[in-house]
């Protein structure tokens, strides 16, 4: 139970990072544009909050060492994905808002800003979503000759989940959704994983 | 110096090439958004973005040789006979901004261009030239539309991102958002053409419809210029409620004609392309949104998903 739970567990999170950075680039083209620039902030930003919640997860959960922990930064990040499209609009506007009307904006802000407006939105929720990798693999180790195949399966089960991020928001959300409700559903998904780590700790009592 | 030599170089192969019926190479070159390539064939110079042709130039005369539904861009005289300012966005390889400098010479153009690489392409390849009346800004529409203090007497749009399968709008210049934004830049008189690679029945039907639905959300009157030679269909909007009809059309063509504020030779044929009903895929298409615009299912042809 506790395995397939675990595997469910970091699918979901998996999926979730996906859906927030494929959707985001669309969300965020509505202020900065069509550029080239917008995908290359979400890729690099996206990468950016995954490196940093691999690195934070794992040595929280050494601290830590059990699941119940996440359900605090599962349920910030469930939460400020929920309200995404309320109070991000004029965050973005006003990034692009601060050079002056009627100019060109320079060059190098031009690359820079989306990254502003990649970090301003998805940081945060990206950085949560990733500590859930290394931090069940911890949990999950019994014994360390088994931890190569236990590392593996996780990061398998949790890229799995991203792959089916990635073509379900492209084929299936972007007609069937709007990207409100996307974002919603998102940070419900969160917050169901939160429940899902207090769950755990429960079952491995 | 060594653009000159290449020219000369093309013209030449451009010769050679017409004995041989192949097209000659002139440019090549990957940018961020297309497979950028310009191909001499013929006499007749082509600009293709990743297979797909963007512009067509006779080397003779840079006005002759373009697409027939680049010249529906000179119909929104027809609405407003004093056009001063005109923003275009999508340059290509600049058909539209050639006919506007020759033929309109009291108005000054816009241009509003996504891609450098294009831009130096239209300039080199295309005789494209930035002067006082034609001024190109490198910057996404949408952007510029939103941060320009100018106001404008017509908004052209031509802004095509291009795939291997085929051209496909960019879904942030589709929606009710973006065409509040265009007439907040519009004058009273004000006029936006819309060029949408599709049909009013048929192939990419939905996505004409839905294009037609979201801009009768924001203007008063649609109408449509469906292309002959081509699969385009160009939609004209007014700032103005006024109805037009065909006979009306006439009269301000005869008007225009006759004072010589259009001199067009074709004008008068284009405007029997005319259409002032809705295309019947606008009944069921939804109203294009920032938060739904579900451009590549329409593109597909699966129909309306909501």
């Amino acid at each position: 139970m506790l395995k397939v739970a675990t595997a469910v567990f970091v699918f979901l999170g998996g999926f979730a990072v996906m859906v927030l950075e494929i959707i985001g680039a669309r969300y965020l083209a509505r202020d900065f544009g069509g550029s080239f620039y917008v995908w290359i902030s979400q890729i690099g930003v996206i990468l950016i909050a995954l490196a940093l919640g691999y690195a934070v997860g794992g040595a929280l959960a050494d601290r830590f060492r059990r699941a119940g922990f996440l359900a605090v930064p599962l349920g910030i990040a469930g939460v400020f994905t929920l309200f995404i499209p309320n109070f991000t609009p004029p965050l973005l506007e006003a990034i692009v808002m601060r050079h002056p009307p009627g100019e060109e904006i320079p060059a190098l802000w031009q690359k820079l800003d989306p990254v502003l407006g990649s970090t301003l939105v998805f940081f945060l929720p990206c950085v949560v979503l990733a500590t859930l990798c290394p931090y069940m693999i911890r949990l999950s180790t019994r014994h360390l000759e088994r931890v190569g195949t236990i590392s593996g399966l996780t990061y398998a089960a949790s890229t799995v989940g991203s792959i089916a991020g990635v073509f379900v928001s492209g084929y299936i959300f972007i007609d069937h959704l709007t990207l409100p409700a996307i974002f919603r559903a998102t940070g419900t998904l969160a917050l169901f994983l939160a429940g899902l780590s207090l769950a755990m700790d429960r079952w491995l009592k | 110096m060594s653009a000159i030599l290449l020219k000369r170089a093309a013209c030449f192969c451009a010769l050679l090439n017409c004995v041989a019926g192949q097209a000659a190479i002139v440019f090549d070159r990957f940018s961020a958004y297309h497979h950028i390539q310009v191909l001499d064939e013929r006499g007749v110079r082509t600009l293709s973005f990743n297979g797909s042709m963007e512009t067509r130039m006779s080397l003779a005369n840079p006005r002759q040789g373009h697409f027939e539904y680049t010249e529906y861009f000179q119909m929104p005289w027809l609405w407003n006979h004093d056009i001063k300012r005109v923003l275009m966005a999508g340059l290509g390889g600049g058909s539209t901004q050639r006919a506007y400098q020759h033929y309109y010479t009291n108005v000054v153009v816009d241009t509003v261009e996504l891609d450098p690489v294009v831009v130096s392409v239209a300039r080199t390849y295309f005789g494209v030239i930035e002067t006082p009346r034609h001024r190109i800004h490198t910057d996404d529409a949408r952007v510029f539309l939103r941060r320009t203090t100018n106001t404008y007497d017509v908004i052209l749009m031509d802004a095509y991102a291009t795939t291997r399968y085929g051209s496909s709008l960019p879904p942030h210049l589709t929606t009710r958002e973006f065409f509040t934004a265009v007439r907040e830049r519009l004058t009273t008189n004000g006029v936006i053409a819309y060029n949408v690679i599709g049909r009013t029945a048929g192939w990419r039907a939905n996505i004409v419809g839905a294009l037609y639905r979201t801009m009768n959300d924001v203007f008063p009157r649609v109408y449509l210029f469906p292309a002959k030679e081509s699969q385009n269909v160009v939609l004209l909007a007014t700032v103005s409620a006024e109805r037009f009809d065909a006979g009306r059309l006439q009269r301000e063509a005869a008007t225009l004609l006759r004072s010589g504020t259009v001199k067009l030779a074709t004008f008068s044929a284009r405007l029997t392309s005319f259409m002032n009903n809705p295309p019947p895929a606008s009944a069921q298409s939804p109203v294009l949104t920032d938060d739904h615009a579900p451009i590549e299912s329409l593109l597909a042809g699966e129909g309306p998903p909501r």
